[in-house]
């Protein structure tokens, strides 16, 4: 595909082609209009993170815009990875968008399918779907060449380093490979992973990868506690979290009651998050990690620590 | 000709709430019902016995029903029901209201034919489905109005993929299942399989173009030049 403009020179970009093991974490954006917050989680990880994504609307759940937290991430000092689902935007608003996260500053953006709304709060709700992600990573590659979808010259072009999802626990495997190239070839440099517990299948499907030559980041999600990963596994597509693991999360901190059993249980999450880590490192073509800590933004310092990737090159 | 097309695919439908009908027909005391032996009758919410239990409903409620007029075929087909509304004319014109225990193309073929008068809903359409068994009903065309089903294996991904996505799957299918639930298929899964038993998974292989949705938006007409 041709761009005017190439793709940018993004810290994250630079990481990953440094080849260096990269560590990108998540911030969720405030269920509200408290733009402080975004700063506060912002800074909390900044130092601990290559780039830090910006969910879009989990699960449906109506969080602050993307857009506009990105830019906050930019004013705390550190450089965001833009989240876009298909779920709530038509092909009109992605391109608005995107003229609009690049004035902004935003360099990376990530492609997402996006949850179905009826896992969220708001199951009432329409779904757009005009596009799906990979059409709409088509979309931004287009722009990048200077023309609108109607063919239409644009007032200045914009350029990304152009990210997207793979989920090895998905089916059927073949597919979701082929989706990967797809998504490639529709300008994806970058992927980040649906969280991995069992890291089988994410090795088999690094095998299977390996000619796209793409970076990929291992998605985690520190569990918690047993409760959250049950959830996890009735509730958030996509994920597969072993009953070992939870029963160590059960037995964790035996014999212990309130805060002293929350740390106990906790911090055998952050255990199991670290020995994955070390597992996955381990794969071939796996470029980096990816922490979406889901509201507990502290774990993310602990885990990095942890897995002896602090400090981050600058 | 038409009995075989509607046996062959309809749309299918549900009868809404007792207390969402008497509602809607609030203010109107006399009613005449319309059912017909098409997708209506076959859906259990416009044949003869559906139209009798409407009867007795309405008239435990207050109602006075002037009678029941069931057509053979399909009130969407207008000459066909336009011999019904002259047959009828005289009970047609006392009634205070209509109520058409049919699809919402019924409904407003009538209140095209008789405006001068309200034809309720008594129904909820809801998709264009299969029967593969009595009182089941499976959702299988949204009339996106430009068919794929060539490349698919005759599945569609449109009506039957819980996103509509075109490059599927998402990341949520598991198992076969769809994300959205346990007990629905992940569509793509079974285009997948299908292709491959056809030999023709090469389908899949290039990225499926966006979608043109104007032609799924209406109105729209069909008019067809005789040759
Ligand atoms: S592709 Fe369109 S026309 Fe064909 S079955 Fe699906 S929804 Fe109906
Ligand atoms: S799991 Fe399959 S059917 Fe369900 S939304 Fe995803 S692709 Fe569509």
């Amino acid at each position: 595909m041709k761009h005017s403009q190439g793709f940018p020179e993004t810290a994250l970009k630079r990481m990953l082609e440094s080849g260096r093991f990269t560590v990108t974490g998540e911030v969720g954006p405030p269920h509200g209009a408290d733009h402080s917050l975004v700063l506060d989680r912002t800074n909390l990880v900044k130092d601990y993170c290559d780039a830090i994504n910006i969910t879009d609307n989990v699960r449906g759940i109506p969080t602050m815009s993307s857009m506009v937290c990105a830019r906050f991430v930019i004013q705390a000092g550190a450089e965001p990875v833009m989240q876009m689902s298909a779920r709530d935007r038509n092909r009109i608003l992605f391109e608005s968008e995107l003229y609009g996260a690049y004035a902004l500053g935003v360099r990376n953006v990530l492609f997402i399918t996006g949850d179905h709304t009826i896992l969220g709060s708001h199951p009432q709700a329409k779904m757009v779907y005009d596009l799906d992600s990979i059409q709409a990573l088509q979309l931004a590659s287009h722009l990048m060449t200077g023309q609108d979808l109607a063919g239409d010259e644009l007032e200045g072009v914009p350029a990304f380093y152009l990210g997207a999802t793979l989920n090895p626990n998905a089916d059927p495997m073949e597919l979701q490979v082929w989706r990967v190239e797809k998504k490639r070839d529709a300008g994806a440099q970058f992927f980040q992973t649906q969280a991995i517990y069992d890291t089988s299948r994410l090795e088999q499907f690094m095998e299977q990868i390996e000619p796209f030559g793409v970076k990929v980041l291992a998605g985690l999600i520190p569990l918690k506690g047993p409760k959250m990963a049950t959830f996890m596994n009735e509730r958030i597509p996509g994920i597969k979290i072993p009953k070992s693991f939870i029963e160590r999360l059960e037995q964790a901190g035996d014999g212990l009651k309130g805060d002293e059993k929350r740390e106990a249980v906790r911090s055998e999450g952050l255990k199991i998050a670290a020995e994955t880590i070390k597992k996955v490192r381990g794969i071939r073509g796996i470029s980096g990690i990816h922490i979406m800590a889901i509201g507990w933004e502290e774990s993310i310092p602990e885990l990095v620590r942890a897995a002896g990737l602090y400090p981050r090159p600058k | 000709m038409c009995t075989l097309l509607v046996n062959a695919t309809m749309i299918a439908m549900e009868l809404k709430s007792p207390e969402e009908i008497l509602k809607m027909l609030e203010g109107y005391r006399k009613i005449v019902l319309f059912g017909d032996s098409g997708c209506a009758q076959m859906c259990d919410v416009g044949g003869i016995l559906q139209l009798e239990d409407m009867e007795d409903f309405l008239r435990q409620n207050g109602k006075e029903v002037l009678g029941r007029i069931f057509v053979e075929g399909g009130i969407c087909d207008t000459n066909n029901i336009r011999q019904e509304l002259i047959k009828n004319q005289e009970m047609l014109e006392r009634a205070d209201a209509f109520l058409i225990q049919a699809c919402g193309v019924a409904t407003q073929t009538l209140t095209e034919l008789m405006p001068e008068k309200e034809s309720f809903p008594a129904a909820n359409s809801k998709f264009l489905g299969s029967m593969p068994e009595r009182f089941v009903h499976e959702e299988r065309c949204i009339m996106c109005g430009d068919c794929i089903l060539d490349l698919t294996g005759g599945i569609c991904p449109i009506a039957r993929c819980a996103k509509g996505i075109l490059n599927g799957p998402c990341g949520g299918s598991m198992d076969g299942k769809c994300e959205r639930d346990p007990d629905t298929d992940c569509v793509w899964q079974l285009i997948y399989d299908r292709l491959k038993a056809l030999g023709k998974l090469d389908n899949l292989r290039s990225i499926w173009k966006v979608k043109d949705w104007s032609l799924a938006r209406g109105p729209r007409e069909i008019i067809k030049q005789e040759t």
